[in-house]
């Protein structure tokens, strides 16, 4: 595909040359009005004093009398950035200032990237767990696994506001949207649909545990690795156990019927495939995409060349196919749910984002899409179709709601209202500073 | 699903196990590599887990327990019986291989395993029950902390 490299190479070039010329993507702009200098005597001293000493009698008030209710963190330790891998913290900046800027633009929320040059689990940990105050939420970025599991799992448990690892549920909650509103045009359900997974990386490792929390039957979901078909008899069983227990768990959970072998073992008679292994093309034969079901669903989201061209598992009989790239059809985005998700986790102050509010999103996101008169090159909404970031948010808060984890609670319209009025004053935000030529245009 | 409906069944181990068995110890050796690289495995490893096993089974000096699910052999227990020469109790059974397939762990079923085999041993005149295993084992530091075991020997090494 040497047209698809010449634009690839083409966007490199203006990405580092934009990057220079506008000094970075994000910035930080005050809220409030000064109408004069003695208006910091009222943002700042002696005014200030007041509210924080408010906040000192009540830590709760921070979220009401601060930015801190819309503020998140984006940490990163730059190990898996992107299809890179290990580039460091320095070099992952650029991605989180771009994960802030998808934030803002889409959900209206304050992310605020921070590259830690902390490595080790606990040190994360910890520090993560230092910058609670400042912030409502976290989003961790880019950390490798299972480094990445560890982490999200005892940040979740231990702090009080959202704690989101968007590799992991970001992946598995678009991904569920994509697998719903597929099902329900090739007339499955959850519960009788044979799911398996190509690469055992936290994408899919997250995204099976969403599954089984969205109805699907843990024992129809099959698992393959480099090493073939994930079971309990494996040999490496006991080495997961130790370093990558999450894995270890799926094994043993996963595939009731006990199938071993190889890929081509696992497909037959398989309804869905979710595939997130590794660049292709050619990264598995596609003629065991024949195996499969009649109306196969087959998603192919190794970026940036999917493990085997859409094209070709067409040819080879599925019905759907989606990829992780914007210039094919059915793209599966993680842009599409983590903006809204947040938003909602926000606006309902929960205290986590539960599997619960995952499934809500993704459930929302595909009624969305069958609303809209989904078809087979458009099972998902894509960015550009920006009202169903409301609807996502009012469904996760309201679903906060539902599980007692929220301390705001609204109708689905309120919070939808809200949601959009905030998103949209973010939009508006930006385009009057476009229009008045604070934010100039990219040199020619 | 695959899971574990009824509990698994314990007897001694018999001639026509030992394919199996040696399996199960060549997990073992591979689990215990994880711990160490002082316990990385040998080459011929499977070789010499079968013999190993197979002369095992047969020995009046131990006992080899295994673990049945449905009639596949899914755990193994050998533990030496031992005379102690300078303390007392004197008689010692000392378990050195004790291994679960992955599925059939939990449920009890290593508690389980372990009552059955200390059972075996107290009617055979066992006075005491020992277990050797990798010091960097937590899981196994735990469960035999949970089971009233305490550590009362160590052995440090050191590579030449």
């Amino acid at each position: 595909m040497p047209k698809k490299n010449e634009k690839t190479e083409e966007l490199y070039k203006l990405a580092v040359r934009y990057s220079k010329f506008y000094g970075g993507k994000i910035s930080v702009t005050p809220s409030v009005p000064v109408r004069s200098l003695d208006d910091f005597s009222i943002w700042y001293t002696p005014g200030v004093a007041a509210v924080s000493r408010a906040i000192e009698k009540k830590h709760e008030l921070s979220f009401e009398l601060t930015s801190r209710w819309n503020t998140i963190a984006i940490v990163s330790d730059g190990t898996r950035v992107l299809g890179l891998g290990n580039v460091g913290p320095e070099a992952a900046m650029p991605v989180m200032e771009g994960k802030a800027m998808i934030f803002k633009y889409l959900g209206g929320v304050n992310a605020v990237p921070l590259t830690v040059n902390v490595h080790d689990q606990q040190g994360i940990f910890n520090t993560v767990s230092a910058l609670e105050p400042a912030f409502g939420g976290f989003n961790l970025e880019d950390i490798e696994s299972p480094k990445c599991f560890y982490l999200l799992d005892n940040l979740r448990k231990s702090l009080k506001v959202p704690v989101w690892h968007d590799d992991q549920q970001g992946t598995a909650g678009a991904t569920l949207a994509g697998l719903l509103s597929s099902m329900r045009m090739t007339g499955r359900k959850p519960s009788q649909t044979k799911v398996v997974f190509l690469g055992t990386g936290a994408a899919n490792v997250a995204t099976a545990r969403i599954l089984s929390v969205a109805g699907f039957d843990i024992g129809n979901i099959v698992m393959v690795d480099s090493k073939g078909v994930l079971n309990p008899d494996r040999d490496d069983m006991d080495e997961l156990m130790l370093h990558n227990p999450w894995k270890y768990d799926l094994a043993i959970k996963t595939n009731g019927e006990r199938i071993k072998g190889s890929l081509k073992d696992a497909l037959k008679g398989a309804d869905a495939m979710v595939a997130a292994s590794g660049p292709g093309p050619n990264r598995f034969p596609k003629e065991f995409i024949k195996g499969m079901n009649k109306d196969a669903i087959v998603f192919l989201l190794a970026n940036p060349v999917p493990e085997i061209w859409p094209w070709e598992a067409k040819a080879m009989g599925a019905k759907i196919v989606a990829t992780g790239r914007s210039d094919f059809p059915n793209q599966v985005n993680n842009s599409i749910i983590f903006p809204a998700l947040f938003r909602g986790a926000l606006d309902s102050r929960a205290s986590t984002i539960t599997d619960e509010m995952i499934v809500a999103a993704s459930s929302e996101i595909a009624k969305y899409a069958y609303e809209k008169g989904s078809t087979e090159e458009h099972i998902i909404p894509t960015m550009k179709e920006w009202e169903v970031y409301p609807n996502v948010a009012a469904a996760v808060a309201r679903k906060a709601v539902e599980q007692k984890i929220a301390k705001h609670s609204m109708s689905a319209k309120k919070f939808h209202d809200n949601a959009e009025r905030i998103i949209e004053g973010s939009r508006m935000t930006l385009s009057a500073l476009i229009k008045s030529r604070l934010i100039k245009m990219p040199p020619q | 699903m695959a899971g574990v409906e009824s509990k698994l069944r314990y007897r001694d181990a018999r001639n026509g196990d030992v394919d199996t068995l040696a399996e199960l110890v060549v997990r073992l050796k591979r689990l215990n590599e994880e711990f160490d690289s002082m316990l990385t495995v040998r080459d011929d490893i499977k070789v010499v887990s079968r013999s190993y096993i197979s002369s095992a089974v047969k020995d009046k000096n131990c006992i080899v327990i295994v673990a049945e699910y449905k009639g596949k052999v899914v755990g193994l227990l050998k533990a030496d019986l031992r005379e102690r020469r300078f303390s007392q109790p004197m008689r010692e059974g000392r378990i050195i291989e004790f291994y679960i397939m992955p599925e059939y762990r939990k449920h009890g079923s290593g508690t389980e395993m372990l009552h059955h085999a200390i059972e075996k041993m107290k009617h055979m005149g066992v006075q005491m029950i020992s277990a050797e295993f990798p010091s960097q084992n937590k899981i196994s530091v735990q469960f035999y902390a949970k089971q009233g075991f305490r550590p009362i020997t160590n052995i440090h090494s050191k590579l030449l």
